[in-house]
Protein backbone atom coordinates (compact mmCIF):
# COMPACT_ATOMS: atom_id res chain seq x y z
CA UNK A 1 0.00 0.00 0.00
CA UNK A 2 2.90 2.40 1.23
CA UNK A 3 4.94 1.43 -1.49
CA UNK A 4 2.60 2.12 -4.33
CA UNK A 5 1.98 5.15 -2.81
CA UNK A 6 5.20 6.23 -2.33
CA UNK A 7 6.26 4.84 -5.66
CA UNK A 8 3.29 7.09 -7.61
CA UNK A 9 4.46 10.25 -5.69
CA UNK A 10 8.16 9.87 -6.32
CA UNK A 11 7.17 9.82 -10.28
CA UNK A 12 4.73 12.60 -10.21
CA UNK A 13 7.37 14.58 -8.41
CA UNK A 14 9.89 14.04 -10.71
CA UNK A 15 7.92 13.86 -13.78
CA UNK A 16 6.50 17.29 -12.98
CA UNK A 17 9.81 18.65 -11.79
CA UNK A 18 11.59 17.64 -15.60
CA UNK A 19 8.23 19.21 -17.26
CA UNK A 20 8.65 21.96 -15.48
CA UNK A 21 12.90 22.60 -16.46
CA UNK A 22 11.31 21.72 -19.98
CA UNK A 23 8.50 24.31 -20.43
CA UNK A 24 10.87 27.08 -18.00
CA UNK A 25 13.80 26.71 -20.83
CA UNK A 26 11.76 26.81 -23.52
CA UNK A 27 10.68 30.16 -21.84
CA UNK A 28 13.48 31.33 -20.83
CA UNK A 29 14.54 32.43 -24.41
CA UNK A 30 12.11 34.72 -24.84
CA UNK A 31 12.81 36.75 -21.20
CA UNK A 32 15.68 39.20 -21.05
CA UNK A 33 17.63 37.74 -18.14
CA UNK A 34 16.54 37.99 -14.53
CA UNK A 35 13.04 38.23 -15.65
CA UNK A 36 10.61 36.40 -13.48
CA UNK A 37 9.09 33.62 -15.17
CA UNK A 38 5.68 32.28 -13.84
CA UNK A 39 5.55 28.47 -13.17
CA UNK A 40 3.27 26.44 -15.65
CA UNK A 41 -0.27 25.77 -14.36
CA UNK A 42 -0.11 22.13 -15.42
CA UNK A 43 3.46 21.35 -13.46
CA UNK A 44 1.77 23.24 -10.42
CA UNK A 45 -1.54 20.42 -10.29
CA UNK A 46 0.91 17.65 -11.02
CA UNK A 47 3.07 19.24 -7.77
CA UNK A 48 0.39 19.45 -5.66
CA UNK A 49 -1.03 15.76 -6.95
CA UNK A 50 2.25 14.32 -5.59
CA UNK A 51 2.44 16.35 -2.47
CA UNK A 52 -1.70 14.90 -1.82
CA UNK A 53 0.06 10.99 -2.33
CA UNK A 54 2.95 12.37 -0.04
CA UNK A 55 1.34 13.41 2.78
CA UNK A 56 -0.33 10.33 4.26
CA UNK A 57 2.86 8.69 4.02
CA UNK A 58 4.71 11.92 5.88
CA UNK A 59 2.12 11.71 8.55
CA UNK A 60 2.67 7.93 9.16
CA UNK A 61 6.13 8.29 9.31
CA UNK A 62 5.61 11.14 11.94
CA UNK A 63 3.33 9.09 14.01
CA UNK A 64 5.18 5.90 14.21
CA UNK A 65 8.20 7.91 15.23
CA UNK A 66 6.04 9.62 17.92
CA UNK A 67 4.89 6.38 19.04
CA UNK A 68 7.84 4.89 19.25
CA UNK A 69 9.39 7.32 21.08
CA UNK A 70 6.45 8.46 23.81
CA UNK A 71 5.00 4.83 23.74
CA UNK A 72 6.62 3.72 27.35
CA UNK A 73 5.99 6.99 29.22
CA UNK A 74 8.27 6.16 31.88
CA UNK A 75 10.90 4.75 29.87
CA UNK A 76 11.49 7.87 27.75
CA UNK A 77 11.39 10.21 30.57
CA UNK A 78 14.60 8.23 32.10
CA UNK A 79 16.04 8.17 29.26
CA UNK A 80 15.47 11.80 28.63
CA UNK A 81 16.75 12.66 31.96
CA UNK A 82 19.83 10.21 31.30
CA UNK A 83 20.82 11.84 27.84
CA UNK A 84 20.08 15.38 28.89
CA UNK A 85 23.37 14.61 31.68
CA UNK A 86 24.73 12.87 28.79
CA UNK A 87 24.81 16.21 27.06
CA UNK A 88 26.15 18.16 29.32
CA UNK A 89 29.29 16.30 28.89
CA UNK A 90 28.99 16.59 25.01
CA UNK A 91 28.27 20.19 25.42
CA UNK A 92 31.04 20.54 27.96
CA UNK A 93 33.67 19.42 25.10
CA UNK A 94 32.22 21.37 22.67
CA UNK A 95 32.49 24.49 24.64
CA UNK A 96 36.43 23.71 26.10
CA UNK A 97 37.16 22.69 22.39
CA UNK A 98 35.63 25.98 20.89
CA UNK A 99 38.05 27.95 23.78
CA UNK A 100 41.29 26.24 23.27
CA UNK A 101 40.61 25.43 19.56
CA UNK A 102 40.10 28.63 18.20
CA UNK A 103 43.02 30.98 19.30
CA UNK A 104 45.51 27.50 18.79
CA UNK A 105 44.17 27.74 15.35
CA UNK A 106 45.36 31.45 14.99
CA UNK A 107 48.68 30.70 16.11
CA UNK A 108 49.09 27.74 13.73
CA UNK A 109 48.07 29.83 10.80
CA UNK A 110 50.45 32.77 12.11
CA UNK A 111 53.08 29.66 12.75
CA UNK A 112 52.66 28.21 9.09
CA UNK A 113 53.05 31.92 7.56
CA UNK A 114 56.26 32.17 8.95
CA UNK A 115 58.77 33.55 7.42
CA UNK A 116 61.18 31.32 9.22
CA UNK A 117 61.86 28.18 7.13
CA UNK A 118 61.78 25.62 10.21
CA UNK A 119 59.01 27.10 12.02
CA UNK A 120 57.06 27.23 8.48
CA UNK A 121 57.87 23.49 7.83
CA UNK A 122 56.92 22.38 11.53
CA UNK A 123 53.34 24.13 11.64
CA UNK A 124 52.77 22.56 7.83
CA UNK A 125 53.95 19.49 9.02
CA UNK A 126 51.05 19.62 12.27
CA UNK A 127 47.94 20.56 9.83
CA UNK A 128 49.02 17.74 7.98
CA UNK A 129 49.10 15.26 10.44
CA UNK A 130 46.19 16.01 11.90
CA UNK A 131 44.24 16.77 9.24
CA UNK A 132 45.32 13.02 7.37
CA UNK A 133 44.59 10.84 10.10
CA UNK A 134 41.69 9.84 11.49
CA UNK A 135 39.86 11.90 14.69
CA UNK A 136 39.45 8.79 16.66
CA UNK A 137 42.83 7.77 16.36
CA UNK A 138 44.03 11.11 17.61
CA UNK A 139 41.74 10.82 20.52
CA UNK A 140 43.22 7.23 21.62
CA UNK A 141 46.66 8.51 20.90
CA UNK A 142 45.69 11.71 23.43
CA UNK A 143 44.54 9.23 26.13
CA UNK A 144 46.44 6.12 25.86
CA UNK A 145 49.84 7.89 24.49
CA UNK A 146 51.32 9.08 28.34
CA UNK A 147 51.05 5.73 29.59
CA UNK A 148 52.53 3.64 26.51
CA UNK A 149 55.01 6.42 25.06
CA UNK A 150 56.34 7.77 28.41
CA UNK A 151 54.92 5.22 31.58
CA UNK A 152 52.86 7.90 33.11
CA UNK A 153 49.45 7.07 34.56
CA UNK A 154 46.78 9.05 33.87
CA UNK A 155 44.06 7.26 36.35
CA UNK A 156 43.90 9.62 39.19
CA UNK A 157 44.46 12.88 37.51
CA UNK A 158 41.58 14.89 38.19
CA UNK A 159 41.11 18.84 37.22
CA UNK A 160 37.88 19.47 38.99
CA UNK A 161 35.66 17.56 38.16
CA UNK A 162 36.81 16.43 35.11
CA UNK A 163 38.85 13.14 34.77
CA UNK A 164 41.62 12.37 32.28
CA UNK A 165 39.11 10.46 29.51
CA UNK A 166 37.42 13.93 29.50
CA UNK A 167 40.52 16.45 29.44
CA UNK A 168 41.97 13.98 27.08
CA UNK A 169 38.91 14.17 24.33
CA UNK A 170 39.16 18.08 24.74
CA UNK A 171 43.40 18.22 24.14
CA UNK A 172 42.38 15.70 20.97
CA UNK A 173 39.56 17.56 19.81
CA UNK A 174 41.29 21.26 20.50
CA UNK A 175 44.66 19.83 18.29
CA UNK A 176 42.81 18.80 15.72
CA UNK A 177 40.17 21.24 14.84
CA UNK A 178 42.88 23.75 15.60
CA UNK A 179 44.55 22.72 12.54
CA UNK A 180 41.21 23.22 10.53
CA UNK A 181 40.58 26.42 11.85
CA UNK A 182 44.46 26.99 11.05
CA UNK A 183 43.55 26.44 7.48
CA UNK A 184 40.66 28.62 7.41
CA UNK A 185 42.31 31.47 9.22
CA UNK A 186 45.19 31.22 6.44
CA UNK A 187 42.98 31.65 3.29
CA UNK A 188 41.44 34.77 5.29
CA UNK A 189 44.28 36.35 6.24
CA UNK A 190 45.96 35.33 2.34
CA UNK A 191 43.12 36.97 0.70
CA UNK A 192 43.25 40.14 2.56
CA UNK A 193 44.49 42.93 -0.22
CA UNK A 194 47.62 43.89 -0.44
CA UNK A 195 46.82 47.91 0.02
CA UNK A 196 45.09 47.06 3.36
CA UNK A 197 48.65 46.75 4.90
CA UNK A 198 50.46 49.29 2.40
CA UNK A 199 47.68 51.70 3.81
CA UNK A 200 48.27 50.88 7.10
CA UNK A 201 51.99 51.04 7.21
CA UNK A 202 52.00 54.92 4.89
CA UNK A 203 50.00 55.77 7.82
CA UNK A 204 52.40 55.03 10.32
CA UNK A 205 50.24 52.33 11.82
CA UNK A 206 52.76 49.42 13.74
CA UNK A 207 52.95 45.79 12.84
CA UNK A 208 50.43 44.66 16.19
CA UNK A 209 47.94 47.81 15.23
CA UNK A 210 47.88 46.65 11.66
CA UNK A 211 47.11 43.29 12.49
CA UNK A 212 44.59 43.78 15.34
CA UNK A 213 42.95 47.04 13.56
CA UNK A 214 43.09 46.73 10.37
CA UNK A 215 44.00 42.97 9.43
CA UNK A 216 42.19 40.68 11.70
CA UNK A 217 38.41 42.57 12.33
CA UNK A 218 38.31 42.14 8.83
CA UNK A 219 39.47 38.44 8.16
CA UNK A 220 36.79 37.88 11.27
CA UNK A 221 33.98 38.54 8.64
CA UNK A 222 35.62 36.53 5.53
CA UNK A 223 36.05 33.03 7.69
CA UNK A 224 33.05 33.03 9.65
CA UNK A 225 30.65 30.72 7.10
CA UNK A 226 33.81 28.47 6.43
CA UNK A 227 34.31 28.70 10.68
CA UNK A 228 30.53 28.07 10.82
CA UNK A 229 30.50 24.82 9.64
CA UNK A 230 33.12 23.58 11.56
CA UNK A 231 31.62 24.59 15.10
CA UNK A 232 28.29 22.82 13.51
CA UNK A 233 30.44 19.66 13.08
CA UNK A 234 32.42 19.74 15.67
CA UNK A 235 29.17 19.35 17.40
CA UNK A 236 28.34 16.39 15.81
CA UNK A 237 31.90 15.05 16.72
CA UNK A 238 31.86 14.86 20.00
CA UNK A 239 29.88 11.67 20.07
CA UNK A 240 33.55 10.60 19.39
CA UNK A 241 34.65 10.64 22.66
CA UNK A 242 32.79 7.60 23.03
CA UNK A 243 35.76 5.39 22.33
CA UNK A 244 37.27 6.89 25.59
CA UNK A 245 34.76 6.32 27.16
CA UNK A 246 33.37 9.84 28.39
CA UNK A 247 29.71 9.32 29.53
CA UNK A 248 28.37 11.79 26.74
CA UNK A 249 24.98 11.54 25.19
CA UNK A 250 26.08 9.31 22.28
CA UNK A 251 27.74 7.09 24.46
CA UNK A 252 24.86 7.13 27.21
CA UNK A 253 22.89 6.74 23.71
CA UNK A 254 24.38 3.51 22.71
CA UNK A 255 23.83 2.20 26.35
CA UNK A 256 20.27 2.78 26.65
CA UNK A 257 19.76 1.70 23.11
CA UNK A 258 21.06 -1.72 23.60
CA UNK A 259 19.48 -2.33 26.76
CA UNK A 260 15.81 -1.07 25.92
CA UNK A 261 16.52 -3.07 22.67
CA UNK A 262 15.24 -0.18 21.02
CA UNK A 263 16.51 2.64 18.75
CA UNK A 264 14.33 5.38 20.82
CA UNK A 265 17.34 6.77 22.40
CA UNK A 266 19.29 7.17 19.44
CA UNK A 267 16.36 9.20 18.09
CA UNK A 268 16.00 11.30 21.28
CA UNK A 269 19.78 11.96 20.86
CA UNK A 270 19.51 12.84 17.49
CA UNK A 271 17.22 15.49 18.48
CA UNK A 272 19.54 16.63 20.95
CA UNK A 273 22.13 17.42 18.55
CA UNK A 274 19.72 18.80 15.98
CA UNK A 275 18.25 21.39 18.55
CA UNK A 276 21.80 22.43 19.39
CA UNK A 277 23.02 22.87 15.95
CA UNK A 278 19.65 24.74 15.41
CA UNK A 279 20.26 27.34 17.86
CA UNK A 280 23.97 27.69 16.66
CA UNK A 281 22.77 28.37 12.72
CA UNK A 282 20.86 30.93 14.66
CA UNK A 283 23.60 32.72 16.82
CA UNK A 284 25.92 32.59 13.43
CA UNK A 285 23.36 34.19 11.75
CA UNK A 286 22.88 37.15 14.10
CA UNK A 287 26.60 37.55 14.37
CA UNK A 288 27.01 37.65 10.68
CA UNK A 289 23.86 39.81 10.14
CA UNK A 290 25.75 42.18 13.02
CA UNK A 291 28.70 42.04 10.56
CA UNK A 292 26.79 43.62 7.42
CA UNK A 293 27.62 47.31 7.43
CA UNK A 294 30.25 46.86 5.53
CA UNK A 295 30.99 45.04 2.67
CA UNK B 1 64.47 74.57 1.19
CA UNK B 2 63.39 70.82 -0.60
CA UNK B 3 61.19 68.46 1.16
CA UNK B 4 61.88 65.75 -1.05
CA UNK B 5 65.51 64.93 -2.75
CA UNK B 6 66.01 61.76 -4.66
CA UNK B 7 69.35 61.30 -5.91
CA UNK B 8 70.59 58.53 -8.13
CA UNK B 9 67.70 55.98 -7.42
CA UNK B 10 68.23 52.29 -8.55
CA UNK B 11 65.81 49.80 -8.00
CA UNK B 12 65.64 46.26 -9.50
CA UNK B 13 62.95 43.52 -9.59
CA UNK B 14 65.11 39.97 -9.97
CA UNK B 15 67.09 41.02 -13.12
CA UNK B 16 64.75 43.81 -14.22
CA UNK B 17 65.99 47.09 -13.31
CA UNK B 18 63.15 49.15 -13.28
CA UNK B 19 64.84 52.84 -11.99
CA UNK B 20 67.98 53.02 -13.63
CA UNK B 21 69.25 56.42 -11.79
CA UNK B 22 66.54 58.70 -11.06
CA UNK B 23 67.11 62.27 -9.57
CA UNK B 24 63.88 64.18 -8.64
CA UNK B 25 64.05 67.13 -5.92
CA UNK B 26 60.69 68.93 -5.08
CA UNK B 27 60.44 72.29 -3.35
CA UNK B 28 58.43 73.27 -0.61
CA UNK B 29 54.80 74.38 -2.39
CA UNK B 30 55.89 72.55 -5.40
CA UNK B 31 53.11 70.39 -7.63
CA UNK B 32 55.47 68.07 -9.58
CA UNK B 33 53.87 66.23 -12.61
CA UNK B 34 55.27 62.34 -13.31
CA UNK B 35 54.09 61.23 -16.40
CA UNK B 36 54.84 58.73 -18.88
CA UNK B 37 53.85 55.44 -20.63
CA UNK B 38 52.92 52.28 -18.44
CA UNK B 39 55.79 50.13 -16.96
CA UNK B 40 58.14 52.86 -17.39
CA UNK B 41 58.26 53.32 -13.44
CA UNK B 42 56.39 55.82 -12.41
CA UNK B 43 54.30 54.18 -9.44
CA UNK B 44 57.73 52.65 -7.96
CA UNK B 45 59.33 56.00 -8.03
CA UNK B 46 56.13 57.17 -5.90
CA UNK B 47 56.75 53.87 -3.52
CA UNK B 48 60.26 53.84 -2.80
CA UNK B 49 59.41 57.57 -1.89
CA UNK B 50 56.78 56.32 0.37
CA UNK B 51 58.65 53.80 1.85
CA UNK B 52 56.71 50.52 0.51
CA UNK B 53 59.76 49.46 -1.60
CA UNK B 54 63.00 49.98 -0.63
CA UNK B 55 65.89 50.99 -3.31
CA UNK B 56 68.90 49.30 -3.80
CA UNK B 57 71.14 52.08 -4.16
CA UNK B 58 70.99 56.10 -3.93
CA UNK B 59 69.66 58.68 -1.18
CA UNK B 60 66.57 59.74 0.10
CA UNK B 61 65.80 63.06 1.94
CA UNK B 62 62.43 63.78 2.93
CA UNK B 63 62.11 67.07 5.19
CA UNK B 64 65.41 67.23 5.59
CA UNK B 65 65.47 63.83 7.07
CA UNK B 66 67.42 61.42 5.75
CA UNK B 67 65.87 58.31 5.04
CA UNK B 68 68.34 56.08 3.27
CA UNK B 69 72.11 56.82 1.73
CA UNK B 70 74.62 54.52 -0.24
CA UNK B 71 78.01 54.11 1.55
CA UNK B 72 80.39 51.63 0.12
CA UNK B 73 78.01 50.68 -2.87
CA UNK B 74 75.65 49.18 0.24
CA UNK B 75 72.30 50.60 0.95
CA UNK B 76 71.62 51.96 4.54
CA UNK B 77 68.08 52.65 5.84
CA UNK B 78 67.84 54.78 9.08
CA UNK B 79 66.05 53.15 11.92
CA UNK B 80 62.71 52.40 13.38
CA UNK B 81 62.27 55.61 15.53
CA UNK B 82 63.72 57.95 12.63
CA UNK B 83 61.28 56.24 10.00
CA UNK B 84 58.12 56.75 12.56
CA UNK B 85 59.27 60.33 12.20
CA UNK B 86 59.47 60.24 8.06
CA UNK B 87 56.07 58.48 7.66
CA UNK B 88 54.73 61.51 9.55
CA UNK B 89 56.02 64.03 6.94
CA UNK B 90 54.37 62.82 3.98
CA UNK B 91 50.68 60.95 3.03
CA UNK B 92 50.17 58.79 0.04
CA UNK B 93 46.56 58.82 -1.82
CA UNK B 94 46.57 55.29 -3.48
CA UNK B 95 45.01 54.86 -7.31
CA UNK B 96 42.40 52.27 -5.29
CA UNK B 97 41.88 54.06 -2.40
CA UNK B 98 42.74 51.76 -0.13
CA UNK B 99 40.23 52.92 2.51
CA UNK B 100 39.41 50.40 5.22
CA UNK B 101 36.00 48.65 4.52
CA UNK B 102 35.48 47.80 8.43
CA UNK B 103 35.68 51.78 9.87
CA UNK B 104 33.07 54.55 9.37
CA UNK B 105 34.85 57.59 6.87
CA UNK B 106 35.75 59.29 10.80
CA UNK B 107 37.13 56.50 12.33
CA UNK B 108 39.23 56.12 8.65
CA UNK B 109 40.22 59.45 8.63
CA UNK B 110 41.25 59.98 12.87
CA UNK B 111 42.64 56.48 13.51
CA UNK B 112 46.02 57.33 12.95
CA UNK B 113 45.79 60.77 14.35
CA UNK B 114 44.76 58.61 17.59
CA UNK B 115 46.59 55.56 17.82
CA UNK B 116 49.84 56.83 15.68
CA UNK B 117 50.17 60.26 16.83
CA UNK B 118 48.79 60.01 19.48
CA UNK B 119 45.90 63.19 19.81
CA UNK B 120 42.73 62.94 21.56
CA UNK B 121 39.43 62.05 20.34
CA UNK B 122 38.27 65.33 20.31
CA UNK B 123 41.51 66.50 19.09
CA UNK B 124 40.89 64.06 16.49
CA UNK B 125 37.42 64.79 15.53
CA UNK B 126 37.85 68.86 15.16
CA UNK B 127 40.26 67.79 12.61
CA UNK B 128 38.26 65.24 10.92
CA UNK B 129 35.48 67.76 10.85
CA UNK B 130 37.46 70.42 9.23
CA UNK B 131 38.89 68.48 6.63
CA UNK B 132 35.04 66.47 5.80
CA UNK B 133 33.86 70.61 4.92
CA UNK B 134 37.39 70.97 2.72
CA UNK B 135 35.94 67.89 1.33
CA UNK B 136 32.75 68.39 1.02
CA UNK B 137 31.72 65.24 2.56
CA UNK B 138 30.33 66.43 6.00
CA UNK B 139 26.75 64.48 5.74
CA UNK B 140 28.92 61.36 5.05
CA UNK B 141 31.30 61.78 8.47
CA UNK B 142 28.96 58.27 9.88
CA UNK B 143 28.95 56.40 6.29
CA UNK B 144 30.98 53.41 5.54
CA UNK B 145 33.01 53.38 2.09
CA UNK B 146 31.67 50.55 0.71
CA UNK B 147 27.78 53.34 1.01
CA UNK B 148 30.21 56.05 -1.11
CA UNK B 149 30.83 56.57 -4.73
CA UNK B 150 34.22 55.60 -6.04
CA UNK B 151 34.86 59.77 -6.00
CA UNK B 152 33.65 60.25 -2.62
CA UNK B 153 36.02 57.53 -1.43
CA UNK B 154 38.44 58.87 -2.78
CA UNK B 155 37.78 62.66 -1.26
CA UNK B 156 38.11 60.80 1.89
CA UNK B 157 42.16 59.03 1.46
CA UNK B 158 42.79 62.46 0.31
CA UNK B 159 41.69 63.88 3.93
CA UNK B 160 43.13 60.52 6.08
CA UNK B 161 46.45 61.13 4.44
CA UNK B 162 45.77 64.80 4.86
CA UNK B 163 44.92 64.32 8.65
CA UNK B 164 48.35 64.33 10.03
CA UNK B 165 49.04 67.12 8.35
CA UNK B 166 51.88 66.02 6.37
CA UNK B 167 54.87 68.22 4.50
CA UNK B 168 53.89 66.20 0.96
CA UNK B 169 51.14 64.49 -0.59
CA UNK B 170 51.90 61.72 -2.89
CA UNK B 171 49.44 60.43 -5.31
CA UNK B 172 49.37 57.46 -7.50
CA UNK B 173 47.11 57.76 -10.32
CA UNK B 174 44.36 59.15 -8.11
CA UNK B 175 41.73 59.47 -10.31
CA UNK B 176 42.53 56.20 -12.66
CA UNK B 177 40.10 53.83 -11.03
CA UNK B 178 36.99 56.25 -11.19
CA UNK B 179 34.50 57.08 -14.07
CA UNK B 180 35.41 60.10 -16.48
CA UNK B 181 32.30 61.58 -14.18
CA UNK B 182 33.73 61.34 -11.07
CA UNK B 183 36.81 62.70 -11.69
CA UNK B 184 36.00 66.07 -11.45
CA UNK B 185 35.33 66.17 -7.67
CA UNK B 186 39.15 64.36 -7.40
CA UNK B 187 40.82 66.93 -9.48
CA UNK B 188 39.39 70.03 -8.05
CA UNK B 189 40.17 69.06 -4.59
CA UNK B 190 43.78 68.63 -5.79
CA UNK B 191 43.34 72.23 -7.85
CA UNK B 192 42.54 73.78 -4.23
CA UNK B 193 45.32 71.77 -2.89
CA UNK B 194 47.88 73.63 -5.12
CA UNK B 195 46.08 76.95 -4.41
CA UNK B 196 46.84 76.49 -0.80
CA UNK B 197 50.70 75.42 -1.74
CA UNK B 198 50.69 71.98 -0.66
CA UNK B 199 53.41 69.91 -1.48
CA UNK B 200 52.41 67.56 -4.05
CA UNK B 201 54.11 64.59 -6.57
CA UNK B 202 51.87 63.34 -8.73
CA UNK B 203 51.65 60.27 -10.51
CA UNK B 204 48.74 60.70 -13.27
CA UNK B 205 47.82 60.28 -16.75
CA UNK B 206 45.50 62.95 -16.86
CA UNK B 207 47.64 65.51 -19.13
CA UNK B 208 45.47 68.73 -19.27
CA UNK B 209 45.27 68.33 -15.48
CA UNK B 210 49.23 68.12 -14.84
CA UNK B 211 48.96 70.78 -17.00
CA UNK B 212 47.32 72.91 -15.92
CA UNK B 213 48.03 72.48 -11.93
CA UNK B 214 51.70 70.97 -11.95
CA UNK B 215 54.34 73.65 -11.74
CA UNK B 216 56.92 71.05 -13.33
CA UNK B 217 56.54 68.14 -15.12
CA UNK B 218 58.69 64.47 -14.93
CA UNK B 219 57.87 62.38 -18.02
CA UNK B 220 59.82 59.44 -17.08
CA UNK B 221 59.90 56.30 -19.40
CA UNK B 222 61.94 53.27 -19.09
CA UNK B 223 63.60 53.42 -15.82
CA UNK B 224 64.74 57.08 -16.55
CA UNK B 225 63.57 60.38 -16.42
CA UNK B 226 63.61 61.34 -20.37
CA UNK B 227 62.37 65.38 -19.82
CA UNK B 228 61.59 67.92 -17.06
CA UNK B 229 60.56 71.35 -18.01
CA UNK B 230 57.68 73.51 -16.35
CA UNK B 231 54.65 71.84 -16.71
CA UNK B 232 52.65 74.18 -19.65
CA UNK B 233 56.25 73.90 -21.90
CA UNK B 234 56.53 70.73 -21.42
CA UNK B 235 53.15 69.71 -22.58
CA UNK B 236 53.20 72.27 -25.33
CA UNK B 237 56.64 71.95 -26.53
CA UNK B 238 58.34 68.73 -25.59
CA UNK B 239 62.04 69.09 -26.81
CA UNK B 240 62.46 65.14 -27.08
CA UNK B 241 61.51 62.91 -29.63
CA UNK B 242 60.00 59.92 -27.02
CA UNK B 243 58.15 62.48 -25.07
CA UNK B 244 56.73 63.58 -28.20
CA UNK B 245 55.23 60.19 -29.43
CA UNK B 246 54.37 60.26 -25.79
CA UNK B 247 52.30 63.47 -25.75
CA UNK B 248 50.72 62.72 -29.21
CA UNK B 249 48.94 60.12 -28.07
CA UNK B 250 46.24 62.69 -25.87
Amino acid sequence: MFGTLTGCSVVLAVASLIVSEIIMNSKKKHYPEGAKIKKPAPVVILLAAAGVFALPLLVTIAYKLIKLVTGDKDTFVSTMKLLAQGFGFSFGIFIFTIIFSLPLGLIVAAGKMSKIKTIAAFFKAYVSILRGTPLMLQLLLVYFGPYYLFGITTGNIQIGPFNYRFIASIIGFSLNYAAYFAEIFRGGIQSMPKGQYEAAQVLGFSKSQTYFKIILPQVVKRVLPSVGNEVITLVKDTSLAQVLAVSEMFTQASALASAQVSVMPFIVAGLFYYVMNFIIELLLGLIEKSMNYYS
Amino acid sequence: MNILEMHDIHKSYNDLEVLKGIDLTVAKGEVVAVIGPSGGGKSTLLRCATILERIDSGKIVIGGDVLCDTKDEKIHYCDKKMMGEIKSKFGLVFQNFNLFPHFSVRRNITEALIHVHKKTKLEADIICDELLLKMDLVEKADAYPCNLSGGQQQRVSIARALATSPDILFFDEPTSALDPELTKGVLTVIKDLALEEMTMVIVTHEMSFARDVADRIVFMDGGVIVEEGPAYELVTNPKQERTKAFLAGY
